[in-house]
């Protein structure tokens, strides 16, 4: 039984976070899904990490990363970079650090002196909330409920055994008036836990991932299949209507029929698909009727930060690994959409701190002389021994969407993601906002940016296929189904109309669970 | 270069495209009648319509030593003695290990290293015979730092490395005039090279030009593209150079 002779009732593109959950549900709803998946599966013992150091597309492409350079254009300016997106089964979550995190409901609706800058979702934080929970338990989200939080909070277990760094780090920040709770993560921190953050779980029982919680129990019930290293090249069909899809697989073409076809390809590339069928029936892209197709496109900014545990608080070389730590002091302050501040896993050692003096003296030319690199070294040093090791935090900084900031179908390289964005003044002021009150506040811990210039992450992209109720400025309805099609469904990042304040793969995979069930159940 | 009334006779190996097309071009552009081995013959009659009356197109598949034999035959039936060989053709497959077999393994080693110890055996028939040679073999760093999944192409590249060391180990005491050297391309534009390589045309330039030199003083030497990689001194070597005993031997450069 081969996938080209078999038709399916659900066909679905990408593995991702959001192709894996909608598969599993439409799976154990007694579906006959198809997963086409672009990457390589792989083997379940590999370990890879993310890695932007690997140039090579093939090498890349071995590991499960996205093979090619994305091209942006970043405020007029042409950059080629390597982003932190999967390619393989699981897609980019194979890879995450598993932070599930609920947004605020201002995230998703207008509220009381939190206008919401797309006027609100087409479902309610309220609607959601259900489909939230069913994704925790799917997900066995561990954490704390966040202290600050406006709306009756998850009770999910904690983790097993909270590591020192996070106990220290919490302690440091209590006392310094900040409210920090146990991060809800998606992992189980089983003895010998690896802690995959930023590389794949060998552990189909630990990292609950895409794959893990998606694609894996759905291929467990008999009723999935999994083609990988297939690349969905054209949605094919008439005027409403998708009957199926043209791919490549080593290097030969074939058609996939199904009653339904779910995109769920990241919001990078699932609007450059749809852009990429323009046929006769659909002249300017399928579901593009509003001419939303790619737009709106948002990331989060991340603000990196090295934070000092403090006097009799500090914390050796190799302890400072804290990677459960998150907060939301700052989500919403003076009046702004900010976001939420991580700690990332990550040591700003004495070897971190060198190197981001070095990196910083780089930028004027008597700091690229070699003595002044060198001597670099003694406030490294001092920095270690006085404050002791630090911990990496991030912040999360909300993206605002403009029809400008899009991605961009090239048919000249079909293949490749391209997209051209600029920074809004209102996101440079936020930002602002964002990291005086870090630097100022932080529970008057001493805190160390780690780089200047804006940096969107190309990780987090959403907003690219809005859902929506009216037709005209969306490109979804309020169950993630095109508008103007029958059979045809979104359920990735892509569907957001704003970017949150949090890390989007909770968001993503309780859509996917409401999209599944507008699909068996009939909305 | 040959004085002879009839031009000498060049093989070059892979000539159906890419690098093994351009240096096929340049060469007849230069005088030389050129015999060009390749697996497609649709891709060789492509070279042939572009090369003109000096050249050759003779399909051959150089993994198998009986084709190259005939091959080489025809070569000679043509242009005579081989004058010349240029050990272009390789194959590159980007395969993960994983998804490899010891059979196709093995079929990139018959043909990057087994095809260049065929054609340099049938080659070297005619060139003992006529006490001058020249041997050019198109290698590659790929062995000093294998990228992921080139494990059989960067082996068989590498052993061909010392195929071109051994050879001189054999021949150079007695054959002064048989030259034998390897040349780094650099990276190309082609389907085996990188998206923003050189232009075959202008590598091949280089490579004919190194090929039609016969100074019996660029045996063993390594070249990249117009540049020769000066061997590594010995210790020895190095003191004398620095007490000016002896002078310090200059990098050459083509051109």
């Amino acid at each position: 039984m081969s996938p080209q002779n078999t038709h399916w009732d659900a066909l679905i593109i990408g593995t991702g976070i959001g192709g894996g959950t909608i598969g599993r549900a439409l799976a154990e709803a007694g579906m006959k899904v198809l997963f086409v998946e672009k990457g390589r599966a792989g083997f379940r013992a590999e370990q890879s990490a993310i890695d932007a150091d690997q140039q090579d597309p093939f090498a890349r492409a071995m590991h499960g990363l996205w093979p090619d350079k994305v091209h942006a254009r970043i405020n007029g300016h042409d950059q080629q970079i390597f982003a932190p997106l999967g390619s393989t089964v699981g897609g980019s979550s194979a890879f995450y650090a598993a932070t599930l995190e609920r947004p605020e409901p201002h995230d998703l609706s207008d509220a009381e002196g939190r206008p919401h800058p797309a006027g609100g979702w087409a479902k309610s934080y309220a609607q959601m909330e259900p489909w939230f929970e069913q994704a925790e338990r799917m997900y066995r989200v561990h954490g704390e409920a966040d202290p600050l939080s406006p709306v009756t909070q998850p009770i999910l277990p904690p983790l097993p055994a909270p590591g020192k760094a996070d106990a220290v780090i919490m302690a440091a920040l209590r006392r310094g008036g900040l409210h920090p709770y146990q991060l809800h993560a998606a992992l189980k921190n089983p003895p010998g836990c690896g802690n995959c953050l930023g590389r794949k779980c060998p552990n189909p029982a630990c990292k609950m991932d895409g794959r893990s919680a998606g694609v894996e129990p759905a291929l467990a019930t008999g009723n999935a299949t999994l083609i990988d290293r297939c690349e969905v090249t054209a949605l094919l069909g008439e005027a409403g209507h998708i009957t199926g899809v043209a791919a490549i697989r080593d290097g030969e073409a074939l058609t996939l029929t199904a009653d339904r076809v779910i995109l769920s390809a990241g919001a990078l590339s699932s609007p450059r698909l749809l852009l990429r069928s323009a046929s006769a029936h659909w002249p300017d892209g399928c579901a593009n009727a509003s001419g939303l197709v790619g737009r709106n496109l948002m990331f989060h900014f991340n603000e990196m930060f090295a934070v000092f545990p403090g006097r009799g608080a500090q914390l050796a070389p190799g302890e400072a690994d804290s990677k459960s730590v998150g907060l939301r002091d700052y989500y919403f302050a003076d009046g702004q959409r900010l976001g939420m501040v991580q700690a990332m896993g990550i040591e700003a050692s004495y070897g971190s701190i060198l190197h981001y003096l070095r990196q910083r003296l780089d930028q004027n030319m008597l700091g690229r002389n070699r003595l002044v690199q060198e001597a670099a070294r003694l406030p490294a040093g001092l920095a270690v021994k006085i404050l002791g090791s630090a911990t990496v935090f991030v912040g999360l900084l909300e993206d605002m969407p403009y029809a400008e900031n899009r991605v961009i179908y090239d048919p000249a390289t079909p293949g490749q993601i391209k997209l051209t964005y600029a920074f809004a003044p209102e996101l440079l002021a936020r930002r602002k906002v964002f990291r005086k009150l870090i630097s100022r506040g932080f529970g008057g811990l001493r805190t160390v940016f780690l780089g200047h210039s804006p940096e969107p992450n190309l990780g987090h992209p959403c907003g690219t296929l809005r859902y929506g109720t009216d037709p005209a400025t969306s490109v979804l309805d309020a169950n993630c189904k095109a508008h103007g099609l029958d059979n045809l469904w979104v359920a990735d990042a892509s569907f957001m109309p704003s970017s949150m304040g949090v890390n989007p793969s909770l968001t993503i995979a309780a859509n996917a669970l409401h999209v599944a069930q507008s699909i068996t159940k009939g909305g | 270069m040959s004085q002879s009334l009839i031009p000498e006779l060049i093989i070059v190996t892979g000539a159906g495209g890419g690098l093994g097309r351009a240096l096929a071009l340049e060469l007849v552009q230069k005088g030389s009648r050129v015999a060009g081995l390749g697996r497609r013959s649709d891709a060789l009659a492509e070279t042939a319509a572009l090369a003109g009356d000096g050249f050759l197109p003779v399909q051959c598949d150089i993994a198998d030593p009986a084709q190259v034999a005939t091959a080489f035959s025809q070569a000679r039936a043509w242009g005579g003695p081989v004058r010349r060989l240029i050990n272009n053709a390789a194959l590159y497959p980007r395969r993960d290990f994983l998804d490899e077999t010891g059979d196709s393994f093995m079929q990139t080693v018959a043909v990057n290293l087994g095809g260049l110890a065929s054609c340099s055996s049938e080659a070297l028939k005619d060139m003992v015979a006529a006490g001058q040679g020249r041997i050019m073999n198109v290698a590659t760093f790929a062995d000093i730092a294998p990228l992921p999944g080139s494990a059989a192409y960067s082996v068989s590249k590498g052993a061909a490395r010392i195929f071109t060391r051994a050879l001189v180990a054999d021949l150079q005491d007695r054959f002064d005039n048989i030259v034998i050297n390897d040349w780094m391309p650099g990276m190309l534009k082609t389907q085996m090279g990188i998206a923003d390589g050189l232009d075959p045309a202008t590598s091949a330039h280089w490579g004919a030009e190194l090929a039609l030199m016969d100074d019996p003083t660029l045996n063993g030497t390594t070249w990249e593209m117009d540049c020769e990689i000066p061997p590594h001194a010995s210790l020895k070597r190095r003191i004398a150079e620095k007490l000016r005993l002896v002078a310090k031997r200059p990098a050459r450069k083509l051109g």
